[in-house]
């Protein structure tokens, strides 16, 4: 069973968000500091990234207090290596958004400290996200990473597209977290807790406990049909924080009027948190104990068959709505909701493996998306145009970036050597390791929708390589961009080779709670 | 070819339902008298009212455009074609009819059940006993003739394909009311007949009087109507609806009774239940009355549909029933005690069987034109002619006497509602005869000459002389339409003129109608030369002798002086109207349509008819002597052939309208026939000395010296304008009451509830709009682009955004039963 | 009859249909019930006696917003306050420590914001 701290002596595992929360504050005072300075965006970005650094010493200081499991807050939170995961990977992915929003000119120098403070709130966020046990504290996170999501899509306040992504957002997500807690409410009625250690027994029980008490079948029914809504109305809440079918419609909208730094970061952050909760809820909390079997779907909800269903559906829909798009942001949108299908067969292969390879894949996604997102960020930063147009010959005008983004491009197809092809195949093999009929027709569907996504990404290297520019104006790329630019490159093609590493680590990291 | 299929389906299942009838003959053993009444099964009878029906559709979907086409021909001959068919296959059914021995001559044919709601099983099921093959053979002969008559007498109306549409259609509602086999096509057919006869009477509906005439027939008829569903609902209750309340019946089971005794007791010996036999009922003796038939009815006897044995071997099904054949068999058979249960019940007070037959007979003043609903009839004779003839003379005016005979056994058992018919009746042939008198316009005297005649119906059928009256509905049918017809040839003749006084001298003219027209007033009048003779005199013999079968034994002597009276009053206007319109000079205008419209190349002086209208009559006036001798008594007393015919009808009531008789002596009948012979002649005589080539002044002096007395007659006793006084006053008042109730509170409900209407509209078709139109845009576009359909649902806007997730919630929830 | 899942649910529906339709009849039947007499008086807008001015669809400066924000984040900060001073002395010192990082918290926003000139009136 998991220990369990009280508040106060939960705080000594609390560190990360505490310098986090502190250091936003910080920032925003800092700004205040800083606001006469000509350097005031290079100096708060300093200021961030060094929270962010200490952040991830704090993370993994505490990481090593507690060799298991422990709750935290009297439940409401977990330290497991699952958490400390996800929460490196949402400081390197804050950091990585503000590296990248200073150069890109679309976030004004006097709003940049608000800018990296909002985004440290963020990252707290992600953290409750990925640590909470409790379905309380799950609202707490998804509204925290919300919240200031909103109000980062709407940053650019002039801009029409911006206002009007962000609006949609507040409003799409108020609808989606009121399905989530409408859910919620159910789960707590049928179970009694909102504390999600050992749902999977409690779902059980209970349905052993009306089956065998001789309750009316109807009644027995009713529960059932009233657990499936629940559960499917929580996953509402998860399906929109990680844009999948069918809670996937406000994500090209709000990455296409968001600040593209944002929209780097939005395709990734709220994304892997909102995976590490699906993979909590469903694989942590709704299978049974150690999980490797879940033939028979827990109190009757066969959640695997369902999540691949919608995985399946949103790698189609995403891909084959992307072919047709001329926006590279929007896009990229469909290629993330497309990504979201594809990181869904990890999940719904509900094993170790397949967790491990929803890890291992963020990991992978982190870079390759972001610098995709870069690239695109270095073309509009110039043109202030995203449309395909500005892509064209790209490799006379930006020879490195266009480079680099067929890198990405084609890592985010899938191909090898690169960094996307091991993803992708931990992904496909940790489904055909399920063996089951279902699983097996779910990952032929991901490789042909693998083969529909070669098209588009193919299109713009097409139009980077062998069409004629329209101008023959080079665009110029800060160095700070090139040096990024190059980092993530070589990360995606190191990691395209050499990935036990990466594997290991997404291993390890797969101990949650109830499962070791 | 399909036709030939048909045929060879009909024919098939006609000789299938013979086999069928020759086994159920075996089974069911020979009833005495009032046994069960055996039937065969015979497949056919559909056909009957099949013809007319097909060729009411097709005119009146196709007879526009036929006529048009191809000339009025096509129109006429395919609706004389119907009618001829339909006599054929009645007369086929006829020789059938007239082959089974004599008890067993009911022919039934069940198409299908219509419906089935608790007790109530409405069939569509056609049946032919002598009664009502009596009337189908009137209605298809008499029918055909008035369609071909039609022809000439419609020449020149445009609208020739409505006017056979309507006949078609009226006919095949007639035979719908005359061959149901239950109550329930009986009043379809009721209804139905009043709705052709709204139509044909409004033919002309452009005139506002004929329209009124039509609203006031079809009004006046729905009156009756209600009558007669009332009386029908408390016939039906009373035969064991919910009359007490029976807690020992499962209420799932029918409320039909039930085994007969000695199953009984076998149930309940194999049930193992301790039974104490009741002495007075032994198995052996079937029970005696309804109520113990209930007593024995304890929930193991029940059985859906299960009979009670009679004595001879029989079943009868015992319980509520539209089905005339049921009804009778439970009234007739004495063991079932429905007789004893029904002679005894009693409703607030008042005698049941008495109140479901003056209810019943409430139906029939309207249908048949008796005081007080017979105010239609005289305004009915604003349709052409040829209606006047078939419907408001021969056959739909009859329904109401049709409908007494038909439950005879029912109308005997209760002398009160004898009572009550047989006065109406009286009443109304004196009150009509006397309006006839004075009246000048043909059609009119001709109108309210029926009234009379129905009245004289009623008084057979209500003295329990139901073959008498029935015989006297046939011969009306015979010389009223050739009298009716008669007078259309006249008014045709002389342009549309029916005012007596303006006609005079078209014997020379109009030869053949003269004669046709001269034999049936010899019918009605009571001449022995013509049957109208026959039939009368035996309805007033009855009427003398009826003894108990009325409420006091001196009323039978009452109705037989007032029809006596009434018989002197027909002969005398019958005879105004022919030597009016016959002798002396013609009175008329030359041309009375010199203004040159429809009829303005006839012009000047009267004229003959066409042939296909004097042939009808001709046709029509020999009937009228044929018919003779279906009423003629054989030698040595045998009966005549259409009693006898009628026998098996009839032969519930038979003994019981007998026992009650006063028996007077043959002597006295034949003074009562020399004294019908001499009103006819009284009346003749009065009125050739009147009328008679317009030569006398006497007329003309009586009217100048009672001027009131007169016009108060004239004005028919001003009833129109007391009803409209009375009965319509209080009426209007009701309807502004209703109208001021409907503004203010129905209204302001409707229209709140069109405000809501309008809202869930809005929602719907925003849902539509959006959720559908989505959906189906998604799907459609598929072929054309999956990723460019998807693009399309990416609408930009949020409310889609909002729908999709809920939906896709919803599809996922689905999906999570799909996929197990 | 069958077992049917949502059998026990039938309650709620109907209560949901029931109070569904009274709010629905209750407008209606006021929009048709009631008497409409529009006169100039009526159909001005109430003005607590006092004789009312222009429209009132006026747009306000995005100013009012944020100061109405502000007062309800300090409002909710009091909400928060109240409980804790009435449990001061039972949650003692922590619960001091937490209600001081609270209220810290919020300073650095009012800092904030007074900096960056939100509640300068005349700007």
């Amino acid at each position: 069973m998991l220990p369990v701290l009280n508040n106060a002596d939960s705080l000594a595992y609390f560190w990360p968000e505490m310098i986090l929360t502190a250091g936003a504050m910080g920032v925003f005072l800092f700004d205040l500091a800083v606001a006469k300075s000509p350097r005031r965006i290079l100096w708060l970005t300093v200021a961030s990234l060094g929270v962010l650094a200490a952040a991830a010493l704090a993370t993994s200081h505490v990481a090593g207090l507690s060799p298991t499991p422990i709750g935290l807050f009297n439940g409401l939170l977990v330290l497991d290596p699952w958490a400390v995961f996800f929460k490196y990977l949402s400081w390197a992915v804050t950091a990585l958004a503000i590296l990248i929003a200073g150069p890109s000119l679309e976030v004004a120098s006097e709003r940049m400290g608000e800018y990296c403070a909002l985004l440290l709130a963020v990252a707290v966020g992600m953290s409750l996200m990925a640590s909470s046990t409790d379905m309380l504290m799950m609202v707490i996170g998804v509204e925290l990473v919300s919240m200031v999501s909103y109000a980062l899509a709407g940053f650019k306040k002039h801009d029409r597209k911006s206002s009007e992504a962000a609006l949609k957002y507040v409003v799409y997500g108020g609808v989606a977290s009121g399905m989530m807690l409408f859910g919620m409410s159910y789960l707590y009625g049928l179970l009694g807790t909102t504390n999600l250690v050992g749902t999977a027994a409690r779902m059980n029980a209970q349905a052993a406990m009306l089956a065998q008490a001789g309750v009316a079948a109807s009644v027995a029914g009713a529960g059932r049909v009233a657990m499936v809504v629940a559960v499917v109305l929580v996953l509402s809440g998860v399906g929109y924080k990680i844009a999948s079918v069918p809670w996937h419609m406000w994500c090209p909208d709000v990455y296409e009027g968001a600040p593209t730094p944002f929209t780097a970061f939005l395709s990734v952050g709220p994304k892997a948190a909102g995976f590490a909760l699906a993979v909590r809820i469903l694989y942590g909390a709704m299978s049974v104990s150690g999980g490797a079997d879940l033939a028979t779907a827990v109190a009757d909800v066969p959640w695997p068959q369902v999540v691949g269903v919608i995985a399946g559906l949103t790698m189609t829909v995403g891909n084959f709505a992307a072919l047709n798009q001329t926006n590279l942001k929007r896009m990229l949108a469909y290629s993330s909701i497309a990504h979201a299908g594809y990181i869904l067969m990890g999940v719904a292969a509900a094993s170790e493996t397949g967790s491990q390879s929803v890890a291992l894949y963020l990991v992978v996604y982190l870079f390759m998306n972001l610098g995709a997102f870069l690239v695109v960020g270095i073309v509009g930063r110039l043109s202030g145009s995203e449309s395909i147009f500005e892509y064209r010959g790209l490799s006379a005008r930006a020879p490195f970036a266009a480079v680099a983004f067929a890198v990405f491009l084609f890592s985010l197809t899938g191909l090898p050597p690169l960094a996307g092809f091991v993803g992708k195949f931990h992904l496909f093999k940790a489904l055909v390791d399920r063996g089951g009929s279902w699983q097996i027709t779910l990952a032929i569907v991901g490789l042909l929708n693998s083969a529909v996504s070669l098209y588009y990404y193919a299109r713009i290297v097409k139009a980077m390589f062998l069409d004629k520019p329209h101008t023959e104006e080079r665009i110029a790329v800060p160095a700070s961009y090139n040096l990024l630019l190059g980092a993530l490159v070589g990360l995606v093609l190191v990691f395209g080779v050499y990935f036990d590493g990466l594997r290991q680590l997404a291993g390890s990291s797969v101990v949650l709670f109830g499962h070791s | 070819m399909d036709l030939l299929c048909h045929v060879r389906d009909f024919v098939l299942a006609a000789a299938e339902g013979a086999g069928e009838a020759a086994k159920h003959g075996e089974g069911a053993a020979r009833e005495a008298a009032l046994g069960v009444q055996a039937f065969k099964r015979v497949g056919y009878l559909w056909l009957i009212p099949f013809f007319p029906m097909v060729g009411a559709i097709v005119n009146a979907v196709v007879g526009a455009r036929l006529q048009k086409r191809f000339g009025k021909s096509v129109v006429t001959n395919l609706a004389i074609g119907a009618m001829a068919a339909a006599f054929v296959t009645a007369a086929v059914a006829f020789v059938d009819l007239v082959g089974q021995p004599e008890h067993e001559r009911l022919l039934v044919n069940h198409l299908w059940n219509m419906f089935t709601a608790g007790d109530v099983q409405a069939n569509l099921t056609f049946a032919l006993d002598p009664l009502s093959m009596m009337m189908v053979l009137i209605i298809t002969f008499i029918g055909a003739l008035i369609h071909v008559y039609s022809v000439g007498y419609m020449a020149e109306d445009p609208d020739t394909w409505r006017f056979f549409a309507y006949l078609n259609l009226f006919v095949f509602s007639m035979l719908l009311l005359v061959m149901g086999d239950n109550f329930v096509l009986m009043f379809f057919g009721w209804e139905g007949v009043g709705l052709c006869s709204y139509l044909l009477i409004g033919f002309w509906y452009k005139d506002i009087d004929k329209a009124k005439a039509a609203v006031k027939a079809f009004v006046t008829n729905r009156i009756g109507d209600f009558g007669f569903v009332l009386g029908l609902f408390l016939l039906f209750w009373a035969l064991g609806g919910q009359w007490e309340k029976r807690s020992v019946i499962p209420p799932h089971e029918s409320r039909w009774a039930l085994a007969d005794p000695a199953h009984l007791y076998e149930a309940r010996a194999e049930a193992g239940t301790t039974y104490v036999a009741d002495p007075t009922l032994s198995p052996q003796t079937p029970p005696a009355t309804y109520a113990e038939v209930e007593k024995l009815a304890t929930p193991e006897g029940w059985r859906p549909g299960a009979s009670i044995a009679t004595r001879d071997g029989g079943k009868v099904r015992v319980g509520p029933t539209l089905s005339f054949r049921e009804l009778r068999d439970q009234i007739a058979v004495e063991s079932t005690g429905v007789k004893n249960r029904l002679t005894g019940l009693t409703f607030f007070g008042m005698p049941l069987l008495a109140l479901v037959g003056i209810l019943l007979f409430v139906g029939a003043t309207a249908k048949s034109a008796q005081i007080p609903l017979y105010v239609w009839l005289p305004d009915a004779m604003a349709g052409p002619t040829p209606v006047s003839a078939l419907i408001h003379a021969a056959t739909m005016v009859t329904a109401g006497v049709y409908m007494v005979a038909r439950l005879n056994f029912l109308f005997a058992l209760s002398t009160t509602a004898m009572t009550v018919i047989a006065c109406t009746g009286a009443a109304t042939a004196l009150f009509a005869a006397s309006i006839g008198f004075v009246q000048n316009d043909i059609k009119k005297v001709l109108a309210y000459s029926t009234v009379s005649q129905l009245g004289f119906m009623f008084i057979g059928v209500g003295v329990g002389a139901y073959w008498a009256g029935t015989y006297h509905l046939l011969t009306h049918a015979f010389f009223k339409a050739c009298l009716f017809l008669g007078s259309g040839s006249v008014i045709l003749g002389c342009h549309h003129e029916q005012d007596m006084r303006k006609m005079g001298g078209l014997k020379k003219y109009m030869p053949l109608t003269e004669k046709t027209y001269l034999y049936a007033c010899i019918a009605i009048s009571g001449f022995p030369l013509a049957n109208g003779f026959f039939s009368k005199d035996e309805i007033l013999w009855k009427a003398f002798d009826a003894g108990n079968n009325l409420a006091d034994p001196a009323l039978g002597k009452v109705i037989w002086l007032v029809g006596w009276v009434t018989a002197l009053g027909t002969a005398f206007y019958m005879w105004r109207s022919y030597y009016l319109t016959f002798t002396g000079e013609y009175r008329g205008g030359h041309g009375a349509h010199e203004s040159g419209d429809a009829h303005g190349h006839h012009g000047g002086l009267p004229h003959e008819s066409p042939r296909s209208m004097t042939w009808v009559l001709a046709a029509l006036a020999v009937g009228c002597f044929l018919t003779i001798f279906l009423g003629l008594w054989g030698p040595a007393g045998v009966e005549p052939v259409l009693e006898r015919w009628l026998e098996p009808v009839l032969a519930p009531s038979h003994a019981l309208v007998a026992a009650r008789g006063a028996h007077e002596g043959p002597l006295a009948e034949w003074l009562l026939m020399a004294a019908s012979v001499a009103v006819a002649f009284g009346g003749w005589a009065a009125a050739r000395a009147l009328y008679k080539d317009a030569k006398s002044t006497v007329p003309a002096t009586l009217a100048a010296k009672y001027p009131r007395l007169h016009r108060w007659v004239l004005d028919k006793y001003y009833v129109d304008e007391a009803y409209r006084k009375t009965v319509l006053a209080a009426i209007w008042a009701g309807a502004k009451a209703c109208d001021l109730f409907d503004r203010v509170v129905v209204d302001g409900a409707v229209n709140a509830a069109a405000a809501v209407g309008r809202f869930v509209c809005d929602v719907d078709g925003a849902i539509d709009k959006y959720l559908v139109d989505g959906a189906v845009n998604f799907v459609a576009d598929g072929a054309l682009g999956f990723g460019r359909a998807l693009r399309r649902v990416q609408t930009g806007r949020l409310e889609h955004y909002l729908y999709a997730a809920v939906a896709g919630a919803l599809a996922v929830v689905l999906l999570t039963f799909l996929v197990q | 009859m069958s077992p049917s899942p949502v059998g026990p649910y039938l309650p709620l529906a109907v209560t949901l249909l029931v109070s569904g339709l009274m709010a629905a009849a209750l407008p209606v039947l006021a929009h048709f019930l009631g008497p409409r007499r529009a006169s100039k008086v009526k159909s001005e807008s109430f003005e607590c006696g006092s004789v009312s001015e222009g429209s009132a669809r006026q747009r306000f400066a995005v100013k009012f917003y944020v100061v109405a924000l502000l007062f309800i984040v300090f409002d909710i900060e009091t909400v928060f306050l109240y409980p804790w001073a009435v449990n001061f002395k039972a949650l003692g010192w922590f619960g001091y420590a937490e209600v001081a990082a609270f209220a810290a918290t919020l300073l650095v926003g009012l800092a904030y914001v007074w900096k960056k000139g939100a509640l300068e009136w005349e700007t």
